[in-house]
């Protein structure tokens, strides 16, 4: 797991970069040498075929077992050096994304609500989709560059040792193409970040559209719609064309020079060998094998350049996600108290004090002492904080300043989960995993949620489901009426009996008979002994309660 | 596959000309490398023989070095026209893929537009077309120009040096090339659909632990579901090992295929040279081009390992995509009654029955509110109202005609339905009115924000022009409701379908709309599935559904 420092706004990109890289470093740099090595392969392979077709010539003796032999054996090596440098970095890439991952999904476990970078869609586009960009730019990206760092170097050396001109050559249209390169990069870059935030544009375009679907199709608005989209989308198109026009541009180019590179290479040996050009060498003149070698060598000199000219795209797009993810990493919010796991149930009385406490907001809230199976209703106008003060209570968030007391024991990070093993919890709007109902009643704890079905008054809705207890909801209980969904919730509260019960407006929204089943399955649980705390503004159900505890002042 | 290849000719016949001059132009660029190798090659070996020979002085140099010249500045060009024209075809098709789609999804059966909802299923539709520009680009197009480079260069192969060695490099490349595709797509097909099985559970995963956060870390459940969402990835990791695996054998393959073909020639040709039967530089022509072919097989590493996602995502693309409708000609509203004759309904989604044997009648200018506790069927008969969910039993009929035989845009101009939930989109608040009618006049739309009490809000604000952003952010509960009904009313329908029109606004402002709807549309049919004695006591009649 990554722990790159978090320092908020000197938390430069470079510095995120390398920090989330830092998992895959080792394999990325074995895998770097693997690579140089097998493209230094090429030489000797070049040396075998020139020494043979010059041999021809020369009327050497010249087997053509032995040359075909070398040839493929050494091209053997070559795959297996390329095959192992290309693990080596897949093996990278993997721990790098990996290692993101799971930083992403610790830090999402302990953040109290959501992050300022975006909602569950926009963190899980990161965390998965985007991501998988890193695997290419590591692969490809980190590849090329090591080789345009040696090979170029080595080939140059075999030149020098055979030809001064052909050197010159390559010393003078080889720093041309890095130039060059930076020069259309510059260009480059600034068309892709367009289009990169054209791509966001549109994709957020198409999934409010997809979600509103039902309201386009009763309106009638297909065509209005259509026609919008089709024209944006046109749009997008354009903008994608002119990356990629700069790019194919600059890769075009660099071909050029590589080909009037290997082109010129190619005149002077075949003058030198005809004998038309006595200059270039070290004294002797050229010989068929020498000719040959450096023209095999030429194309080989310009290929790392244009690899990594052709895996820039990579780069470009591995730097948006690192700013993404520095800008995630960067948006800090409160933590949970305590980790959200199991635990034993804390011991002492089911009571609950608050001391002093802040909100949030800055309000200031008087105290609040809970005993032990009261049944306490918490009222007051919308925004006040009632469900604030349930989420304290709860240990989901800490108060700015002042005390939870909880069980007579102060509510921190060590009391939190054992703590919330005692608490049934009855949030306001309920997610639903995607998993069975059954799942989704128990989270499993493994006993039979038959009892709390029937408690919530719920059993026979279930019972009349397609598929019983093993449905599968929707996100927000789709397949059910809203009522049907709040009574499921309560008999998850009230599943394995907890003896505090923490209820969000549990009957808003509802018609009157089913907010008097609510009713009657909260008070049954305190009737068997629980604290029951329930944040309402219906006074039928506050009525029911032994008090009423005002927030924010009586309204 | 099937699916994959219903894409392909999509993208065809969307764009052909650019496709096949596309097609064309990638030959070019394999033939112009294989013979620029192929010539280099033998003009430097000729070359050395003429200077050994003493022939230096009467070798034509300036043929074959312009040839050689002409090659490296064509073959660069030649592919710069390929890409752009390949690209901006696939682009374009894509493009037209991606509006088909969305003009697919509206017209899709009601249950299945339920089910669209939910960020997974979105992300799915713009991830599955962004993996289909490979079809033309790296599958079909590389694999169709690689076979006719191959067929050209078997003839001149054949014709300057021999049958033996064209036959060699003609059988390696096609049939090494289709022995090693096809073995490393059985392999990865399968594991890249597991792969994908498990990148989407780590996702929905994810998803589930950020959205029930609070829930799951009272249950002591958010280390576990943490741990749920990374043994997901761990499992991904594991089959995108392999795959890579696999896929890092078939890179391998192909070279060493390419190596065995050009090691191959080299022999044949020492051996041919040796015996005197072929000159040394033709030897040298025939392994260079050799050599230069070895690029018409590399795409096929990387169509093999995109294959498996590619035909997962045309399956699910092509299920979508829109099959023109039949226009029928639109049936002319009269002004009857609608009619509910002794409807039963089941629940959408499921098989549970709701209403049976419901009869009423809703005439012009009447307002009729169904009441009855949740879950007895009100919103499920205003779907059926709106032909968007199938009576079980009985008739519903609209100016005597089923609705069930009236076609979408006739049904969709006489029928408007606020649903419990609508959803905004980002723009501003004169945009979201116009979706609905887009010819609608400033005072037009005025004249309906009176109507459901939201002139002093915006007034206040920036009138129409103020912004909403995504999901109605910028307007509050009520607000948006608000909005959403003015939106319908816009339609000016026949037949008014409110379900719970008025939730989220107090008793006095729900009062107000309501008769500010009524005045908006003095002679629609209306139908409020009611949950309030505000809505229900609005209505000219009840019709209980228990």
């Amino acid at each position: 797991m990554v722990h790159q420092p978090r320092s908020g706004e000197d938390n430069s990109n470079a510095i995120s970069a390398r920090d989330w890289l830092t998992p895959g470093r080792k394999c990325q740099q074995r895998a770097a040498v693997f690579a140089v090595l097998a493209s230094l392969l090429w030489p000797a392979q070049a040396g075998l075929v020139a020494f043979a077709l010059g041999g021809l010539l020369t009327g050497a003796d010249v087997s053509p077992v032995w040359v075909a032999c070398g040839f493929i054996a050494l091209g053997a090596v070559r795959a297996v050096l390329g095959v192992r440098s290309e693990s080596l970095a897949e093996t990278a890439a993997q721990r790098v994304v990996h290692a993101a991952r799971a930083d992403i999904v610790s830090h999402e476990a302990r953040r109290a609500s959501d992050s300022p970078f975006g909602g569950a869609g926009s963190i899980s586009a990161l965390a998965s989709e985007k991501l998988d960009h890193l695997t290419a730019y590591i692969t490809r990206y980190a590849s090329a560059r090591a080789r345009v760092m040696v090979v170029p170097m080595v080939i140059f050396a075999l030149a020098v040792w055979f030809s001064w001109a052909v050197a010159l050559i390559f010393l003078v249209s080889g720093p041309l193409i890095p130039v060059f390169m930076a020069l259309v990069g510059m260009a480059a870059k600034e068309a892709s970040q367009r289009q990169m935030a054209e791509i966001g544009t549109l994709n957020d375009l198409l999934v409010e559209r997809l979600s509103a679907l039902v309201d386009i199709r009763l309106l009638g608005a297909n065509k209005t719609v259509l026609e919008g989209f089709s024209a944006q989308a046109g749009d997008f198109r354009k903008r994608t064309m002119a990356v990629l026009r700069v790019a194919f541009l600059s890769s075009t180019v660099l071909e050029l020079f590589a080909a009037i590179g290997v082109a010129m290479v190619a005149v002077y040996v075949g003058f030198s060998l005809l004998g038309a050009l006595d200059f270039g060498t070290w004294g002797d003149p050229m010989s068929p094998q020498v000719g040959l070698f450096l023209l095999l060598l030429a194309p080989e000199f310009y290929q790392p350049l244009r690899d990594l000219a052709a895996a820039w795209h990579d780069k470009a797009s591995a730097d948006a996600v690192f700013a993404e993810l520095s800008e995630w990493s960067g948006a800090e919010t409160a933590s949970l108290l305590g980790q959200g796991g199991s635990a034993s149930p804390l011991v002492g009385p089911a009571s609950v004090s608050l001391r002093g406490c802040v909100l949030p907001g800055g309000a200031v809230l008087d105290d609040i002492d809970v005993m032990s199976g009261e049944k306490v209703a918490l009222m007051g106008a919308s925004g006040t904080g009632k469900t604030t003060v349930l989420r304290m209570i709860a240990g989901l968030r800490a108060p700015v300043s002042g005390r939870v007391m909880v069980a007579g024991q102060p509510l921190d990070n060590t009391t939190a989960d054992p703590w919330r093993a005692r608490i049934g919890w009855m949030p306001q709007a309920p997610h639903f995993l995607n998993a069975s109902l059954r799942h989704n009643l128990t989270l499993g704890r493994g006993k039979d949620p038959a009892q709390a079905l029937e408690l919530a008054a719920v059993s026979q809705v279930v019972a009349a489901l397609p598929q019983g207890l093993n449905t599968r909801l929707g996100e927000t209980g789709g397949g059910l009426s809203g009522g049907e969904a709040r009574r499921i919730t309560l008999a998850r509260a009230i599943h394995g009996a907890p003896d505090v019960i923490l209820a969000d407006e549990p009957t808003a929204d509802l018609d009157a008979d089913t907010a008097a089943a609510v009713t009657r399955g909260l008070l049954a649980q305190a009737d068997r002994g629980a604290t029951l705390i329930v944040a309402t503004h219906d006074s039928n159900l506050a009525a029911k309660m032994d008090r009423t505890i005002w927030i924010g002042g009586r309204s | 596959m099937t699916a994959l290849w219903r894409i392909f000719r999509l993208i065809l016949r969307e764009q052909p000309t650019a496709l096949w001059r596309g097609a064309a132009l990638s030959c070019v660029v394999l033939l112009m490398g294989a013979a620029l190798l192929g010539l280099s090659g033998w003009f430097i070996t000729a070359a050395a023989a003429a200077g050994l020979a003493g022939m230096g002085a009467v070798f034509d140099v300036f043929r074959p070095s312009a040839m050689v010249r002409f090659l490296a500045l064509g073959r660069a060009a030649a592919r710069y026209g390929e890409r752009v024209l390949t690209h901006d075809a696939t682009l374009r098709a894509l493009e037209s893929l991606r509006v088909r789609l969305l003009a697919g999804l509206v017209v899709a059966p009601y249950p299945r537009m339920l089910r669209i909802r939910g960020a997974q299923a979105l992300n799915r539709l713009t991830a599955d077309i962004d993996v289909l520009d490979g079809v033309a680009l790296r599958l079909v197009l590389p694999v169709m120009a690689g076979l006719m480079t191959q067929a050209l260069v078997f003839a001149v192969i054949w014709a300057l040096i021999g049958g033996a060695v064209a036959l060699w490099i003609l059988a390696g490349y096609v049939l090494g090339g289709a022995v090693i595709f096809v073995q490393a797509t059985r392999k990865t097909a399968r594991l890249s659909r597991r792969a994908e099985a498990a990148a989407q559970a780590f996702r929905s995963r994810l998803i589930d632990l950020i959205r029930g956060r609070r829930d799951l870390a009272v249950q002591g459940r958010l280390l576990a579901q943490s741990d749920f969402a990374l043994e997901a990835d761990r499992r991904r990791r594991a089959l995108q090992g392999q795959q890579d695996h696999a896929e890092r054998l078939t890179g391998a393959a192909l070279q060493m295929l390419g190596t065995l073909i050009a090691g191959g020639t080299l022999w044949l040709g020492i051996t041919m040279v040796q015996a005197g039967n072929l000159a040394p530089s033709l030897a040298a022509l025939g392994f260079f081009t050799t050599l230069a072919l070895a690029e018409t097989i590399a795409p096929l590493r990387r169509a093999a390992s995109d294959l498996g996602r590619m035909a997962e995502a045309a399956r699910r693309v092509s299920r979508d995509i829109a099959v023109p409708l039949p226009t029928t000609a639109p049936a002319a509203a009269t002004g009857g009654p609608l009619q509910i004759q002794a409807v039963a309904l089941q629940r959408p989604l499921s098989k549970i029955p709701v209403l049976n044997g419901l009869s009423f009648e809703a005439r012009s200018g009447e307002a009729v509110a169904l009441t009855g506790p949740s879950g007895s069927g009100k919103s499920t008969l205003l779907l059926s109202i709106a032909g968007l969910h199938p009576v079980a039993a009985g008739r519903i009929t609209l100016d005597g005609l089923p609705i069930s035989d009236w076609d979408e845009p006739s049904l969709r101009s006489v029928v408007a339905l606020l649903p419990q939930r609508s959803a905004l989109m980002s723009g501003t608040v004169a945009d979201t009115l116009r979706l609905a009618a887009p010819n609608s006049d400033d005072e037009t739309l005025w004249q309906v924000l009176e109507a459901v009490q939201l002139v002093e809000v915006l007034q206040a604000r920036a009138g129409l022009n103020t912004a909403i952003g995504a999901g109605g952010e910028g307007l509050s509960g009520g607000e948006a409701r608000r909005l959403v009904l003015a939106r319908v009313l816009l339609r000016r329908p026949q037949v008014l379908l409110l379900d719970e029109p008025t939730e989220g606004l107090d008793e006095a402002t729900a009062r107000a709309v309501l008769a500010g709807m009524r005045r908006f549309l003095p002679d629609a049919a209306v139908v409020i599935a009611a949950h309030r004695l505000v809505e229900a006591s609005f209505a000219d009649r009840t019709v209980s559904l228990i």
